[in-house]
């Protein structure tokens, strides 16, 4: 079952190709990365989502209603839209309340889950103050909020941690998690890291059209990263058969700002080719580590390393 | 197209908060002081002479003047009046030969005025009912505030959608009701605020009239000024909906007001000036209604109504074509 089903979507600015025959689907009760460079569309997308604009040609379906006809979707569907701004001189919690009572609420109602809302995202001390006095990363939670409200199934989020100190960066994806059990989420960020640590399925533009799309699992399958700390530095031979080893690509130490790693450092990336029919990633960790253990080196650390952005990179040929 | 699924409570909620953000953003607030300071000002010019003649009398010849006053207000704006409502002086020649051959009666009027009358061209009907048998100081102020109200009202209605298509604020509501409910909720909520505002100016101005000056029996100024505020709020309903129109046009605040005061004021003059070189091009002032919104002061009730019909007619079509264009654009 999916929640969104993009269909051959295309849409011009003047001669500006923006999207062009965009097709995928968005997996219900999934968290759905929207990825590509500056003026890919990711934007453009998500406008042709909530029917913000008109797409040329091409369809979209969300929780299997065309979005043609949007008003269906009133209540179910919710958007943080990037750049949007609220009414400068009203206070926060009458504009939140305002959006519930059109949402069928009776004041009582709005007020409260408004609050609530306010409270996840860090800003019930301020929700009567008015809009134009918030600093730009509460604005941002702001949006988040009203994306929030009520009972979405679908929540489209336009880079909603861009701009986010670390910590509230933090709170918007713990919440994002959270929200995965009752609605399916789709985001879009410059923040691979991010990107791969929270969504579980990815779609990559540019330049308008749709370069990969599937399971994060399977995108990274053939270049799926972590980084290896060990309590000394590999020998030249120990690498040599650390490298042969079946499901490892490639090994190789850490470079830091363009230099190798002094002699102190025992830092490496190794890379994964899970591509093989049986090959399984925790089968070739364990293979990896054991023969660590074996040449008597202790690993101190291992973790995830940038595969979604190695990915990335490869197909947007940046 | 989304009119099927029109709804009242999504519209009566958007109008309510609209009235609130156009009175914090600054606009209405402009609007009110605009229309206020402007309205006032009209009516003081009109009003201080009269005041100043009556300062004048000694309190035992107030009575025995006051009806020289008004007498002398009337033979004064007749003309100016006549010349804003369009009346020509052959439809007075026509109108005086009837009146002559006991077609048409003319009114009762005071001595002095009877001999005033006899030494002026006769008068249309239209200027009789506006300056003897209504309150002509009212009516004075009528005819000026429908003239200007078009020009202040696009300070008001200007920024309809236009501000919140530029900075994208609509998006937050365009997934909980439909286009058409934000555009007829905000049309509804400028009219019912502009409606406010024309009541308090005409509730003021009537109030120090029948109060202060006292020339006019009390139920005749309440009637006719109510019959003022329904002609002034109707007068306004098309510019309004002109300017819900082309604020979804543009996306510049600023270029929607230019826009509008532009079209507002261009149709007038551009009739005006090319009728001087070729007279059908005052026909052009029927593109907006200033070639019909005097005629809601007309005498004749069905005259007037029919007149009522006309603006909510231009109403309907300015509205049509804003909405058609704000369903079907990107936002």
């Amino acid at each position: 079952m999916h929640a969104i089903c993009i269909n051959r979507i295309s849409k011009s600015f003047g001669r500006i190709r923006a999207l062009d025959s965009v097709t995928f689907d968005v997996p219900s009760r999934s968290i759905f990365g929207l990825l590509g460079p500056n003026g890919a569309g990711k934007t453009t997308l998500f406008s042709i989502i909530a029917s913000f604009l008109k797409p040329q040609t091409g369809t979209v379906e969300v929780l299997g209603i065309d979005t043609g006809h949007i008003s269906q979707l009133q209540g179910r569907l919710s958007i943080f839209p990037q750049d949007a701004q609220f009414q400068r001189n009203v206070p926060i919690l009458d504009q939140l309340v305002f959006f519930r009572l059109l949402d069928g609420r009776t004041h009582h109602e709005a007020q409260n889950e408004v609050l609530h809302t306010l409270d996840l995202v860090g800003l019930q001390s301020v929700a009567k103050r008015r809009v134009g006095t918030l600093s730009h990363g509460m604005l941002k939670r702001l949006g988040i909020a009203q994306a929030f409200l009520g009972h979405p199934e679908v929540i489209l989020l336009d880079e909603p941690t861009a701009g986010l100190d670390p910590a509230n960066a933090r709170q918007i994806r713990d919440l994002i998690r959270k929200l995965q059990e009752r609605a399916t989420i789709m985001v879009s960020s410059h923040n691979l890291a991010e990107v791969q640590e929270l969504c579980n399925h990815v779609a990559i533009l540019d330049h308008g059209k749709l370069v990969l799309a599937g399971p994060v699992d399977a995108i990274t399958r053939t270049g799926r990263e972590y980084n290896l700390f060990l309590s000394r530095p590999l020998q030249e031979n120990e690498l040599e058969n650390l490298s042969s080893l079946g499901g490892v690509r490639d090994l190789k130490a850490i470079t830091v700002m363009g230099n190798t790693q002094s002699k102190e450092s025992a830092s490496y990336l190794v890379t994964l080719d899970l591509s093989g029919d049986h090959t399984n990633q925790d089968d070739v960790l364990a293979a990896l580590l054991r023969s660590i253990l074996d040449m008597g080196i202790t690993p101190r650390k291992i973790t995830e390393g940038r595969s979604l952005e190695s990915r990335f990179l490869e197909v947007t040929g940046g | 197209m989304s009119l099927k699924t029109v709804s009242a409570r999504h519209i009566r909620l958007i109008a309510s908060y609209w009235i609130r953000y156009v009175v914090r953003s600054g606009a209405g607030l402009v609007f009110l002081l605009i229309a206020l300071v402007f309205s006032l000002t009209v009516a003081h010019i009109i009003i201080m002479p009269v005041e100043q003649i009556m300062a004048q009398q000694t309190k035992s010849d107030q009575e025995s003047n006051r009806e020289k006053i008004v007498t002398t207000i009337v033979e004064l704006s007749r003309p100016v009046i006549r010349w804003t409502l369009g009346i020509k002086s052959d439809e007075d020649d026509a109108l005086f030969g009837a009146m002559k051959q006991g077609i048409s009666s003319p009114p009762e009027v005071p001595m002095l005025e009877h001999v005033m009358a006899q030494a002026q061209p006769p008068t249309h009907p239209w200027t009789t009912f506006l300056l003897d048998e209504r309150p002509a100081l009212l009516s004075i102020i009528f005819l000026i505030l429908i003239f200007s109200m078009p020009f202040l009202i696009a300070f008001l209605a200007f920024n309809q959608i236009a501000g919140d298509v530029q900075n994208l604020g609509l998006r937050y509501v365009l997934l909980r009701t439909e286009r058409a409910n934000i555009f007829i909720g905000r049309f509804l909520g400028t009219a019912l605020f502009s409606t406010l505002v024309i009541a308090v100016i005409i509730a003021t101005i009537t109030f120090y009239l029948g109060v202060k000056i006292k020339i006019y029996p009390a139920g005749l100024l309440a009637v006719w000024a109510l019959h003022g505020f329904l002609a002034l709020a109707i007068s306004t309903l098309p510019y309004i909906a002109l300017c819900s129109w082309i604020s979804t046009l543009v996306d510049s605040p600023f270029l929607s007001l230019v826009i509008a005061k532009m079209v507002i004021g261009g149709v007038l003059l551009l009739a005006f000036l090319g009728s001087l070189a070729w007279r059908p091009v005052i026909y052009l002032n029927f593109a907006l209604p200033w070639g019909i919104q005097n005629h809601l002061l007309h005498p004749q009730l069905t005259h007037s109504l029919g007149t009522t019909l006309a603006c909510l007619a231009y109403m309907l079509v300015f509205l049509f074509l804003g909405y058609y264009r704000f369903e079907t654009r990107d936002l």
